[in-house]
Parts: C-alpha cells; sequence; structure tokens
C-alpha cells in the first residue's frame, strides 16, 4: 500500500497549479538512481546535531532531544548518510524573509542542522519544539508544530524530503499537508515520547524512525 | 517490513537552510567539457515558480558515476533553487553515456529532482542533453514513446554559446514535463 501522498491534493491549495497532471512514466531501474552523492567525513561538524548552541544564550522554548533511526525498507540501517532539519523558533517564526508571521525571532535560535547516521543508522538531534504557526491555505488555518527532514539514504533512488510532527497534536486534524498521507502513512510522521532519551531536568525526549526505500526498489549492484 | 516514511513538502521556507555556497558548481574528480545547464520553471498557469529546490545527479565525462568527494562536498550532485523568475542554472559537465544493468546504453542524461511548497512528493526526471535523433534508443526515450512528450525533456544547445544548454521545465499542463518513478 502505498503511504505517500498523492501530487493532487485540493485542500493544500498550492498543489492546484504545481502537481503534475500526467502520469508519471515508470523508468527501468538504472544507475542514475542506484548511486548518489557522497558526503565527506567531515561534511558534518558534530556541534550542528545541536541546534540550541548557536548563540550567547540558550534558545526560547521547550527543548527536546530527538534520536531515531535511519532504515531501509527491509529494516536494514542506512549508514553514514546526511540528514537535514530545518524547522520553526519557538514562536512559530523562521528566519527567513519570506515568512510574514507576526511573530518573533529568536537571536539564539537558527532552526538549522545536520548530522549523519552512525554505523546502526542511529542519528541524535538536540533543539527547541517548533511552534505552531498561521498559514494562508484557508481560513483560520494554522500548521501544527513540525521538524523538516531531507534524507539521502546511500541511493538517489532514496532521496526523500519529509515532516515529523509531535504526538497528540489537535492542529493535525485540520491540517491538509497531514492529511494529504493515506490514513495508514499518517502514524508514520508521529513522533513518540521517550523519556529517557531526554536529560533529565532539562529537555524532553522523542523517538522517531525514518525509512527509505529498500533494496528491492533500488537497482544495487550496478 | 518496515513501511516507507511518506513523503511531504519541502515548504516554502526551506532557502537558507538547504542551499549551498557554490551549489551550483558541480565537482567532478576528473575533467570534461564544462557545460551549463539553465533554465525556468513555470506552473500550471504558466507562471515562474520562484521557490523551487532543484537537485542533479549525473555521470562524470566518461560515463562514470562518481563515489566520492573533494573533501568539502560530493561529486556529480548540484543544489541550486529558482530565483524569483523561476530560474535555475547549474554549471557542471558534460555527461557520458552510460551502462544499465542489463547493457542497455544511455545517451547523455542527467538525473533532476524537484522540490517545492504545493509539491507533496518531490519530481523526479531526467534531461538529455543530446538531440532527438541521437537519443532514439535510450531506455527512458523508449519508455516514453511519443516524440512530443519526449521533447519536454531535451535540453536545447543555445546557438550563440555551446556551452550552454537550456531546458524550461513546465510542471502541469500544457508542455508539462515527463516525470518519472522507479
Amino acid at each position: 500500500m502505498d503511504v505517500h501522498p498523492p501530487y493532487l491534493y485540493p485542500d493544500y491549495k498550492s498543489t492546484r497549479l504545481r502537481a503534475p497532471s500526467e502520469p508519471l512514466v515508470r523508468v527501468a531501474p538504472s544507475p542514475l538512481e542506484a548511486t548518489g552523492p557522497v558526503f565527506p567525513k567531515h561534511f558534518v561538524k558534530d556541534s550542528e546535531a545541536d541546534l540550541t548552541t548557536w548563540g550567547r544564550s540558550a534558545p526560547l522554548g521547550e527543548k527536546m532531544v530527538l534520536v531515531g533511526r535511519l532504515l531501509d525498507e527491509d529494516g536494514r540501517p542506512v549508514r553514514r548518510s546526511l540528514i537535514e532539519v530545518w524547522q520553526a523558533n519557538a514562536s512559530g517564526k523562521y528566519p527567513h524573509p519570506v515568512d510574514d508571521h507576526e511573530a518573533p525571532l529568536d537571536p539564539n535560535f537558527l532552526g538549522k542542522g545536520q548530522v549523519l547516521t552512525d554505523d546502526e543508522g542511529r542519528y541524535r538531534i538536540v533543539t527547541v519544539k517548533p511552534g505552531a504557526y498561521p498559514w494562508q491555505n484557508h481560513a483560520f488555518g494554522w500548521r501544527p508544530a513540525h521538524i523538516h527532514f531531507s534524507l539521502f539514504g546511500n541511493a538517489y533512488a532514496q532521496r526523500l524530503i519529509t515532516q515529523m510532527f509531535f504526538p497528540g497534536d489537535p492542529l493535525l486534524a485540520i491540517d491538509p499537508i497531514f492529511q494529504s498521507v493515506p490514513e495508514a502513512g499518517r502514524r508514520l510522521l508521529i513522533a513518540d515520547l521517550d523519556l529517557e532519551q531526554g536529560v533529565e531536568g532539562v529537555a524532553l525526549g522523542y523517538r522517531w524512525d525514518m525509512v527509505v526505500r529498500g533494496p528491492r526498489a533500488t537497482p544495487m549492484g550496478v | 517490513m518496515p513501511k516507507p516514511t511518506p513523503s511531504q513538502t519541502v515548504g516554502p521556507f526551506f532557502a537558507r537552510e538547504l542551499l549551498w555556497k557554490d551549489g551550483g558548481v558541480v565537482l567532478f574528480p576528473g575533467r570534461g567539457d564544462r557545460i551549463t545547464l539553465t533554465g525556468r520553471v513555470f506552473d500550471g498557469n504558466g507562471a515562474p515558480i520562484y521557490d523551487a529546490l532543484f537537485e542533479t545527479w549525473q555521470a562524470d565525462a566518461v560515463g562514470k558515476f562518481p563515489s566520492g568527494d573533494d573533501g568539502s562536498r560530493p561529486y556529480g550532485y548540484g543544489r541550486v533553487s529558482t530565483d524569483s523568475d523561476g530560474r535555475y542554472a547549474v554549471e557542471t559537465v558534460m555527461p557520458g553515456s552510460f551502462t544499465g544493468p542489463g547493457g542497455e546504453r544511455y545517451a547523455p542524461q542527467i538525473s533532476v529532482a524537484i522540490f517545492a511548497r504545493g509539491l507533496l512528493k518531490g519530481l523526479r526526471t531526467r534531461v538529455f542533453l543530446a538531440p532527438l535523433e541521437l537519443i532514439k534508443d535510450d531506455p527512458l526515450a523508449r519508455a516514453i514513446g511519443d516524440p512530443d512528450r519526449l521533447r519536454t525533456l531535451i535540453a536545447a544547445r543555445d546557438a550563440g554559446d555551446p556551452k550552454i544548454y537550456r531546458w524550461d521545465v513546465r510542471l502541469r499542463g500544457a508542455g508539462e514535463a515527463v516525470f518519472i518513478e522507479f
């Protein structure tokens, strides 16, 4: 069963003029998908996995630790793979010129980080919980709190951009971006509380595993 | 078996996060003819898409897929955003033709991924850097068949500057580019 959203999902208005109308053409496995960019060992600095240490002091908001694994569809760890994250600050504001939400920027929070998975596919990032924010897709629309993820896997076929959401968020029910995912897939975008992964008295722990296409879908060995 | 994580849109707020200095200059370990692939990305009304992330992945000049990096970033991979006119530009080498797992020959082409607000899944396609008559036996060209559809994936060599290949991408409607799945 396909867990991915369709291209055209009219409740998310921006899809109406951007979703292709023709069916996709299925192509035979080729080295263009079986290979992919390889990131240098020192591409990521350890400090980039902690989004709370950019400023002179701690950012505002609820500090959190997020851990998880990057796996393929066969359950195998995806090792040494780049994960990029970006997010709004605790007030729901991005430090981006097109963000017109009237909420404060936080001089101690840029909302950008990256990490490489380890030999077991694990990652860990430290950040603050992003705030929800209004958007103009529909009247009184607010996006639920979310963290953006950009994944490479080990082959260009595995490239994936997605968003992680928080458990129990009532805004999920009214978010057309989240609701665009078929029901069977929605749970996969929500992190679990995992208190022991947090830091006692300091940061709340969450866990979220991600799965990219597996070798059956990927023409390995080309 | 774990289910794959569903895709979600990159949204409008990615630029500072995902763009690299010199992301539009693609590196390779060897030499090659430097070319520039450039064009504009349009929506279903023909309006420029000014907030797309445009990525490329390709073989080197002799058709080999690079596995490695120059110490700062990966070989073979380009990453830019479109500007306010919907324009992108990637400076790279002319890729060589290459062979697939069954021995089939691929014409010179670049893998393209486009992510944007309004795209719940990234769009994947390939752009050919050779004219129609030279790509007829290419596996992707055969899968597409219809020459009018195939033309949406052929970059045009600039008449004045042979180093420039021009390729516009229409996401929806008249002249809609072919997008692929695999």
